[in-house]
């Protein structure tokens, strides 16, 4: 059965091997175009014109050698299948191999960019357990989609056989895994322009339509819009208004746009103690995420979305997410918080979902917001020194900072069952960090002097998810409840 | 109620030294920027008031790295090896207590620098699947055997689960 055919990759994936090197490009090219301002001309009788060029020339040059690069490494790169192993190799001067035994194969992640889609192709990068430098272990740039199903069949195919050694048939397993598989999640059109007007990234999109309007302004008569406006409408402010208002609508419909590209179709699917998340409208993304593997599961609700009851679900896990360093994957991007945990308790029934928290002492209280302030202080002392009468207007931050930390105190707790920690806390959006003791990597808590003093400490934990970890972290809980956690967790082990 | 009293073993005082030698190699870096300040300020002839701010740094800098800090450091520093799990305790202002247990433990590293070596020092990490932790400044002896220690107790740990 175990063919020692080699395989090719697509050759389209010598260009888009060069796409994703120009990306990368851009942003330097642009910083020394810039810099020169746009001074590109050519004129052979100017000496000092041949100098301008050499930048020109550099990117050319390095635009030409990522397209020999990009296609030598699909001219010399095959993989194939041979004693229960993936084995991959390219490279023309150096060769490059890697053979990944059957086993190790953790999950395939699957990726179509816009060329892939033209063809039916596909990207598929390998996760293996091991790889804790955030990278798939292999990425296959561009094959077709019976190839991808061929890999993941001869090499799951190859497990089962393990497992037990009757013959099975194809078609049966086929069969037998499409049973299997559940729907968990699914969002609708109204989900995602709910989730595009919530998102945090609004603030971002604002701060850029802003940064483009700026530019823009030179270009826009506004001084012959206004003349023309005020003829017929006296009030300066009403314009503000309405350029605000435009400015928000840009906004709202560049962060729907956003969304739509990155989760439309959104579905999550179990199948096999396996979850299969897809996503995307012109790239489409496609993650599998063995159950096993999930570390720790956050449900942030950000305030927005607080107020109008939805909430969001992220998963930490030790390998998988979409592709690169992010290790995160998102389950349910927005979910209404009264439906969250029906698919949460089908899919994680070791858990219990709702708990009564242990909450930091009244005595804390004090400590959610007072550094804060204080902080402030010089600040607010500055503002009101150098811009004497309006300066004053910055002690009106210091409410809102109250306000945070006095409902970050109110969030702020932890609960312990079983096996079972749970954390809330809240620095903007709450978290409530649900972990298993067998997956925290280390436990820290920590005190001032200022704490110590009223007998409270922080505590944090430690689970593995990418390179560094992920963590959780509440403040200022009692020392006896901070004990009761540390004693909890030292009996893991033994 | 159920105590916990304060962990075992300390930093060799050796290591203050080192932390004092460190303190005194970023002082010097410092004196060396201001240095060329105060040079430029005499040559342009700029406001007296930068002769004094910088010496002033100077001296708060290096009572600060080369007396303050290590010993507020060396004070808090605290480990404890046991059978299932390893504490360590530090921090300058913030004191922070670790609890690693020994099944988490993947590996154990030694390692030197020509300044520790020279004081036959080493430091100790200790990494997990998401976390490294240093125990700094251990007289070499000890930390060689104190590595083998954690590795074996983690492998036990391993066979256990």
């Amino acid at each position: 059965m175990m063919s020692e055919q080699r395989f090719k990759l697509h050759p389209i994936s010598a260009v888009v091997d060069f796409v994703k090197g120009l990306k990368e490009l851009i942003l330097p090219f642009l910083i020394l175009f810039m810099a020169n301002g746009f001074k590109v001309t050519f004129n052979p009788s100017d000496r000092s014109s041949w100098a301008s060029l050499i930048p020109l020339g550099i990117f050319l040059l390095i635009i030409i050698i990522r397209l020999i690069s990009g296609f030598l490494k699909w001219w010399t790169y095959v993989y194939w299948f041979e004693e229960n192993e993936l084995r991959v190799e390219y490279g023309l001067i150096v060769k490059k191999k890697r053979y990944i035994p059957f086993d190790r194969i953790q999950s395939f992640n699957y990726k179509e960019g816009i060329f892939h889609r033209l063809f039916g192709l596909v990207q598929v990068m390998v996760e293996t357990a091991g790889n804790s430098n955030g990278k798939p272990e292999v990425i296959l740039t561009a094959i077709t989609k019976e190839a991808a199903n061929q890999i993941e069949w001869i090499t799951r195919n190859s497990k089962e056989e393990k497992i037990d050694h009757t013959q099975q048939d194809v078609s049966e397993v086929l069969v037998n895994s499409s049973l299997d598989s559940k729907e968990i999640h699914k969002m609708s059109i109204k989900d995602l322009l709910i989730l595009a007007t919530t998102s945090s990234s609004m603030g971002v999109v604002i701060a850029g339509v802003a940064a483009i309007l700026s530019q823009f302004a030179e270009f826009i008569p506004f001084e012959l819009i206004f003349e023309e406006l005020s003829s017929f409408i006296k009030f300066g402010f009403v314009i503000v208004a309405l350029a605000i208002f435009v400015t928000l609508i840009v906004t709202w419909i560049v962060a729907v746009i956003i969304t739509f590209f990155n989760y439309y179709d959104f579905k999550v699917i179990e199948e096999n103690e396996r979850l299969t998340i897809t996503r995307g409208l012109l790239e489409k993304k496609k993650v599998t995420l063995p159950l096993n593997r999930i570390q720790a599961i956050k449900i942030v609700e950000n305030p927005l979305r607080q107020m109008f009851g939805y909430t969001a679900v992220i998963v930490e896990s030790a390998s998988g997410g979409f592709g690169g360093d992010e290790k995160k994957v998102t389950l349910f991007p927005l979910i209404k918080k009264k439906d969250v945990l029906e698919p949460l308790q089908k899919l994680f029934p070791q858990f219990e979902w709702q708990q009564s928290l242990t909450k930091p002492p009244k005595k804390a209280k004090p400590f959610f917001y007072r550094i804060d302030l204080l902080w402030l202080l010089p600040a607010i002392v500055f503002c009101s020194y150098f811009w004497f009468p309006y300066g004053l207007l910055a002690i009106l931050i210091l409410l809102p900072v109250l306000l945070l930390g006095l409902w970050q105190y109110k969030s702020a707790g932890f609960a312990i069952s079983g096996h079972q920690l749970t954390f809330c806390y809240r620095i903007f959006s709450r978290v409530t960090f649900i972990v298993e003791k067998k997956r925290i990597q280390a436990l820290e808590c920590r005190h001032t002097y200022f704490q110590k003093r009223k007998g409270i400490k922080t505590v944090k934990v430690t689970v593995m998810s990418g390179v560094t970890g992920a963590t959780a972290k509440v403040p200022n809980l009692e020392n006896r409840d901070v004990e009761s956690i540390k004693k909890w967790f030292e009996k893991a082990s033994s | 109620m159920w105590v916990r009293e304060e962990l075992m073993y300390q930093i060799p005082s050796k290591g203050l030294s080192v932390w004092r030698l460190y303190g005194f190699f970023k002082t010097l870096l410092i004196a060396i920027v201001l240095g060329v300040v105060c040079f430029l300020t005499y040559k342009f002839a700029w406001p007296m008031f930068i002769f004094y701010i910088a010496i002033a740094v100077i001296f708060i800098f290096a009572f600060a790295t080369i007396w303050l800090f290590p010993k507020i450091r060396w004070d808090h520093w605290r480990y404890e090896v046991r059978e299932h799990e390893i504490e360590i305790q530090y921090g300058l202002f913030i004191i922070k207590r670790t609890l690693i247990p020994m099944v988490r433990v993947q590996h154990v590293d030694t390692s030197q620098g020509p300044i520790l070596k020279k004081y036959d020092l080493s430091n100790i990490s200790i990494s997990t699947a998401a976390t490294t932790h240093i125990i700094p400044m251990l007289v070499t002896g000890e930390a060689d055997s104190l590595r083998s220690r954690i590795s074996i107790l983690a492998r036990v740990a391993e066979d256990d689960v």
